[in-house]
């Protein structure tokens, strides 16, 4: 039993190998784990302290006494802090929702259109779709205030929606496109044989197989209307069409800054993309994973 | 069930001519085989047929019905995919159910109506499954009971066995032709396997190049191939043809080589050689229909052994004869070396000539 086999000690000394892989993805793991989760504890753990233990050095671990004030004012409607927020939060909200539903709705039947049908300037259209992707999106600034000046956009959420759209589109068509490419055509061509119009056959048939697509582009549409700044600050002047990461910069004044207040607010902001995507999670992988690449 | 009637079907890819004036009559409840090489437009045809792509030009009849601008919903024609088509989403019971909740039929009809068509194909166990839980067998019923589920005018099939293994393709083969029987169903079948043409059809129409080569019985195809497309495409080992020169003229023609050698042809064979609109000649000779002797024999033209292929039942050898490969089989006791001398005498009755420039078959002049 002392000796073991030739295969015996290769087997062990692979299977140390993999050990050895596998931790040092584990640490990998966890420092990356510590980047991204620190901050955002950070940020939980400050929202409960007051503001004279927010301030205390060397810093609270956890605060001694933590209180919720912080959250119950964002959300007193008495309160014109939290009159403010609720306001913000309704404003982005409301954006990011109609940019979402308004980019599926362009974005489904653009994909499908590349898809499937073959027309003139195809190439170079999809092309000039993508080509918005190349450029920094702080590049269309100043072009497209004065367009929406021109077009009296400016002060309403109307301009945000478009900007957000010309941004999420892309890829949101690019993405979908994908997933239109890889459901066989016969699948269509069954479905009309079998007695269905071509729209019954793109939304009976087809539409469910890319259910996983237009989750994930709905994902992306609304995290990208959701966290935008420059644009939300630069288009919109009034108070009260001002959108959460726009509105949130009231907590910083020229004296002081309620560092738990703000806090609580970015926390509050996070809770809608955090909640959206776990739920939906299990679809973006898939969209991202089966869509993109073809099989 | 009715008939399916072709009238210079037209369809074209910018300047190419995908379907070229295709003209056929499929008659009721006769089943027929588009067979021809990939791109030769057989598919096109059958998509024309099932109102998939428009048409370019022509006419398509089903039943007395002009079909040309209808949608392929309002042709009452039902098809088979090959890659099957089911949809993925859906079980069984859902996929067979589909045509008939388009057709906005009551649930009990079409509940009886489906348990109806799953009994026949025997798939009545499958019902509750998805398409991904079957195996390729399974999938190809369910795809055939979507397809019978509604009592279609006219059955139209995109080479449907080609994606199961041999052994599953040969019996359903033989399923497929005894579910046409049994129905009298129309159907249009297309395949790129002549096999499959030639042993499940009553009329193949052979196509190449977007053109209609020959349309007839498979015997008659067989037997009397039109041009050398058609006799190099159907029959498998592959008619061997080779370009001859025709020497002399009336009622004793030879046929002569390059090499020197020639043989002389009988009166019949003669009178279809003085029909060529040139001095060249193309043989056309099945390898059933060639005698191989080992020495030389008077009448038989001289070759090399290049390949041996023994099947068991019978072996096959290709011959050199000039530049030329002749296929020809021999019976397997009889041993051929390669690079061996033999002599092919043809059988004059069995013997095809086409004309070495259109290259269609002779008639008798």
């Amino acid at each position: 039993m002392s000796s073991m086999t030739h295969t015996e000690q290769l087997s062990v000394r692979s299977r140390r190998q993999i050990d050895g892989w596998r931790w040092t993805g584990r640490i990998f793991l966890a420092i990356l784990l510590i980047f991204t989760v620190v901050p955002i504890a950070w940020m939980f753990i400050t929202s409960l302290k007051t503001g004279f233990a927010a301030m205390q050095y060397p810093p609270q671990w956890w605060p001694a006494a933590p209180t919720l004030e912080n959250y119950t004012r964002l959300l007193d409607t008495r309160d014109s802090v939290g009159q403010d927020f609720l306001r913000y939060f309704f404003n982005s909200m409301y954006v990011s929702v109609l940019t979402t539903i308004l980019a599926i709705l362009v974005a489904v039947p653009a994909a499908y259109a590349f898809s499937r049908f073959s027309f003139p300037g195809r190439t170079f259209l999809f092309f000039a779709v993508l080509m918005r992707n190349m450029f920094p999106a702080v590049v269309f600034l100043v072009p497209l205030f004065i367009l929406m000046r021109v077009l009296g956009l400016v002060n309403t959420h109307g301009s945000l929606i478009l900007t957000y759209l010309t941004f999420g589109l892309p890829l949101a068509i690019w993405l979908l496109k994908g997933f239109y490419d890889n459901i066989p055509i016969q699948l269509e061509q069954a479905a009309r044989i079998d007695g269905a119009t071509r729209f019954q056959a793109f939304f009976f048939i087809v539409m469910p197989l890319s259910t996983p697509g237009i989750i994930a582009t709905a994902i992306y549409s609304f995290i990208g209307a959701w966290n935008e700044y420059i644009y939300a600050y630069t288009f919109l002047t009034r108070q009260d069409q001002m959108t959460l990461p726009v509105g949130i910069q009231r907590f910083f004044s020229e004296n002081a800054t309620d560092w738990p207040g703000l806090m609580a607010a970015t926390f509050m902001m996070s809770v809608p993309v955090v909640v959206l995507f776990l739920v939906l999670q299990k679809y973006f992988v898939r969209a991202l994973t089966e869509g993109a690449v073809k099989s | 069930m009715a008939e399916v009637i072709l009238n210079q079907v037209v369809k074209t890819y910018g300047s190419i001519y995908a379907v070229n004036h295709v003209s056929l009559t499929v008659a009721d409840g006769e089943f027929v085989a588009l067979v021809g090489p990939s791109g030769c437009g057989k598919t096109t045809t059958l998509n024309l047929i099932a109102g998939l792509i428009p048409m370019s030009g022509g006419d398509i009849y089903i039943g007395d019905k002009l079909v040309n601008d209808l949608d392929p919903k309002d042709r009452d024609i039902a098809m088979v995919f090959q890659n099957y088509a089911l949809y993925p989403n859906k079980t069984v019971f859902k996929n067979l159910a589909f045509p008939l909740q388009m057709r906005k039929l009551s649930k009990d009809v079409i509940d009886s109506k489906v348990m109806a068509a799953a009994k026949v194909l025997d798939i009545t166990h499958l019902l509750e499954r998805k398409p991904r839980e079957l195996s390729g067998g399974q999938q190809q019923r369910v795809a055939l009971g979507r397809a019978l589920v509604r009592d279609p005018r006219a059955f139209l099939m995109d080479e449907p066995l080609s994606n199961l293994d041999a052994k599953l393709r040969v019996q359903m083969r033989s399923e497929l032709k005894r579910f046409h029987h049994e129905l009298n169903a129309t159907v249009v079948y297309v395949t790129h396997d002549q096999l499959e043409a030639v042993t499940m059809s009553d009329k193949m129409a052979v196509m190449d190049g977007g053109y209609l080569q020959q349309y007839d019985t498979p015997k008659n195809v067989f037997d009397h191939p039109r041009n050398t497309f058609v006799a190099s495409f159907v029959g498998s080992p592959a008619m061997s043809l080779f370009p001859l020169e025709i020497i002399g003229a009336g009622t004793s023609v030879s046929l002569g080589s390059p090499e020197g050698w020639s043989f002389p042809l009988n009166e019949l064979n003669s009178r279809k050689a003085n029909a060529s609109t040139g001095k060249k000649v193309i043989l056309g000779a099945r390898h059933s229909t060639i005698t191989v002797h080992k020495t030389a024999h008077p009448g038989a033209v001289p070759g090399k052994v290049y390949t041996v292929e023994p099947t068991g039942d019978v072996t096959f050898a290709q011959v050199f004869v000039g530049d030329s490969i002749v296929v020809v089989s021999v019976e397997p006791q009889v041993m051929l070396r390669l690079d061996e001398p033999v002599w092919l005498e043809f059988d004059q009755d069995r013997m095809h000539l086409f004309d070495g420039q259109t290259q269609l078959a002779l008639n008798p002049a």
